[in-house]
């Protein structure tokens, strides 16, 4: 009886597997998916850089140079990503055709409507986050100094 | 709608200059948060800030990377490759914010687990600083206490090994505990590991029965004052002591010990036993002389008028015996008289330098053959170059003699006398000991000894006057007789006579008798 019902159950499964049809278990994700995930995770980027600023304040650390450093940083990088998520907006809704020339330093684009105007820009969104990135370095660097002459101290 | 055209160079060398720049400064923060979470690596603060800045370099590194690759490929006429890679690039720039972005929302997780850590370190601290003190307390405590237990300690101990009595402790059997060196001196040991620990008290009383009622009474009322205690030094020598002690008890009332005190009085009661003796045979003496006097005088006539009267009587008559008995008795008494007033120092002396030990020589000499006789043994140990002493030779060899067959009458059957003689210098006394190995005087007799007619043989066989007579004797010449007896082991006899002789050479019989 045991035998026979295990049988059964062996058939069944072979005619599952070899009956294969078209699979759509699965959803498909096509292209604009992956500039959704780059702004959401622009979004995100800010309310990090957002929430640490605020908690630096509000736990006192700005009363130290090197974390009123970071503060600034995180002001910064919230503004680059502010840039730079707006400018990925910017550069969806300008068409391919007000940038002319080749792909190199040579290239030109036609500043016909504001939209244009500020992709060129946020296309300079670099001034905003190399400040960021050295507010991040000096940081860093005073709290180390500053780490480095309580240890000097303790062992004297 | 027509406008303006700009050049994006620009744009094309702010992208390649800052993403270069920016991998470039992320990556001098990784260092210098390395550095700094080196310098503190118990802080989880910095080593927040690590990961931070590894992220950051992280996301520099895949943009700026993205960034620089796309300029150049484009540049290259390699727009494929860009395509191609363009969606990798992009992917792992996004998955690079999330993650710095991540890393900084658990800012204020570490900053919580920090000062908790920071809460921990610093009660920590706080208690190790308490503990700290508290050591330091504790050790100075200690020492404090220490000192002080050791002033004690010092001082107790001092009174202790400095007292000239003994102190000394008994365990709950009575065995010997601890013992002070005055302690030891009077019992005459030597050495405190000999004695602690192996002897007893008991072992050195003299009685058994003394030494039960001592502990009966320690038990009983848990102390005795001022008892007087008959003990034996380690050489036998018989010591009194004036004992008190007290029993300590643990907390269920049991006696965990002895303590006591007890002072060397064998001196102060020898001297005293010779002070009442030498008074008690001065008393004697007088009466002695006394009484000798009254009785010489008729015995000389008595006697006198026996001798006319034998010359008138034929030898051998009835009458002749009787006159015979009658001198012969009256003779005995004229020795006995003779004899008190020697005791009492009546009698002339002829005092001249005398070698005691030819005296004693010759009185071995003399009851060598009897002595040997009666089985017993005398043993001389006489000392060379013995100083010699001013004595009247024949008194002196009277007194020897005396105390001879006194220890041979105190031997039954065989036995051993052993002589001795030695200087004192120190005393300027020449000293002669008799010693024997006989039955001892008891201690009920020990007081009596030296008074005339004291005697414990039958009556009949002997005067009593023997140990009198050599008494007044040794005290006419100012020197001193003693005597110590340990009943059923035997005697001993020490005579001491002065070296120098301050008086005439020959002294005239004294009217008082026995003096100290």
């Amino acid at each position: 009886m045991v035998i026979r019902s295990k049988i059964g159950f062996v058939l069944i499964l072979a005619y599952i597997f070899c009956s294969p049809t078209a699979a759509t278990a699965f959803q498909s994700h096509p292209a604009p998916e992956g500039l959704y995930v780059h702004q959401l995770a622009h979004w995100f980027f800010i309310l990090a850089m957002v929430m640490l600023a605020y908690w630096l304040q509000v736990n006192s650390f700005t009363r130290e140079k090197g974390w009123r450093l970071i503060q600034v940083s995180c002001i910064l990088l919230i503004l680059w990503n502010i840039l730079a998520f707006t400018g990925h907006w910017v550069e969806e809704m300008i068409p391919n055709t007000v940038i002319s020339g080749e792909p190199d330093w040579t290239q030109r684009i036609v500043v016909d409507s504001v939209w244009t105007g500020l992709y060129y820009a946020f296309k300079l969104d670099h001034l905003m986050q190399v400040p960021a990135v050295i507010c991040l370095l000096l940081g860093i660097r005073s709290l180390y100094k500053h780490a480095a002459r309580e240890e000097q101290i303790g062992d004297r | 709608m027509t406008g303006n055209s700009y050049s994006l160079a620009p744009v094309w060398f702010t992208d390649v200059a800052g993403s270069a720049l920016i991998i470039l400064l992320s990556f001098l923060a990784v260092w210098y948060a390395v550095r700094l979470a080196r310098t503190q690596p118990s802080n989880v603060i910095w080593t927040y800030l690590l990961w931070l800045c590894v992220a950051l370099a992280g996301f520099a590194v895949s943009r700026g990377v993205g960034h620089i690759a796309k300029r150049f490929l484009l540049l290259m006429d390699m727009r494929d490759v860009w395509v191609s890679l363009r969606p990798y690039s992009g992917g792992i720039n996004t998955i690079a914010f999330v993650v710095v972005a991540s890393v900084t929302l658990f800012f204020q997780r570490v900053h919580k687990m920090n000062i908790g850590i920071l809460k921990d370190k610093e009660a920590l601290e706080k208690a190790g600083q308490e503990v700290m003190r508290l050591n330091r307390n504790l050790e100075s405590l200690v020492r404090h206490r220490t000192e002080e237990l050791s002033r004690s300690e010092e001082k107790y101990r001092r009174i202790f090994e400095g007292s000239m009595d003994m102190i000394f402790i008994l365990d709950e059997q009575g065995g010997f505990a601890d013992i002070n060196h005055a302690g030891l001196e009077i019992l005459g040991f030597q050495n405190p590991e000999n004695f602690i620990g192996t002897l007893s008290l008991a072992e050195l009383f003299a009685s058994r029965d003394e030494f039960d009622k001592l502990m009966a009474d320690l038990q009983s009322n848990g102390f005795v004052r001022d008892r007087q205690c008959r003990l034996h030094t380690k050489v036998g020598t018989e010591i009194f002591l004036l004992l008190s002690a007290t029993s300590r008890k643990d907390s269920f009332g049991k006696i965990v010990s002895y303590e006591g005190i007890a002072k060397d009085v064998t001196a102060r009661l020898h001297m005293e036993r010779q002070i009442q003796q030498a008074e008690k045979l001065a008393s004697l003496g007088q009466i002695s002389t006394g009484i000798a006097h009254e009785i010489n005088n008729p015995l000389g006539v008595m006697l006198g008028y026996t001798q006319l009267l034998l010359r008138d009587r034929a030898a051998g008559s009835q009458i002749y015996d009787d006159l015979k008995t009658i001198e012969k008795h009256a003779r005995n008494c004229k020795a006995v008289v003779e004899d008190l007033l020697k005791f009492a120092r009546s009698a002339q002396t002829k005092k001249s330098r005398v070698d005691v030990n030819q005296c004693l020589e010759e009185v071995v000499a003399l009851l060598g053959h009897q002595l040997e006789l009666d089985k017993i043994s005398v043993e001389t140990r006489l000392e060379s170059n013995l100083t010699s002493v001013t004595a009247d030779s024949e008194k002196l060899k009277q007194v020897f003699m005396n105390l001879l067959m006194n220890s041979r009458q105190a031997m039954s059957g065989k036995g051993r006398i052993s002589v001795r003689t030695e200087s004192d210098p120190g005393k300027a006394v020449v000293r002669v000991i008799f010693s024997d190995n006989g039955c001892g005087i008891p201690a009920e007799h020990i007081d009596k000894i030296f008074d005339p007619f004291f005697s414990t043989k039958p009556a009949g066989e002997g005067t009593g006057l023997g140990l009198s007579v050599s008494y007044g004797i040794v005290q006419d010449h100012n020197g001193r007789i003693e005597v110590e007896s340990r009943p059923g082991k035997g005697s001993a006899f020490t005579v001491e006579l002065p070296i120098h002789e301050d008086e005439n050479m020959n002294s005239a019989p004294e009217k008082n008798g026995p003096t100290d």
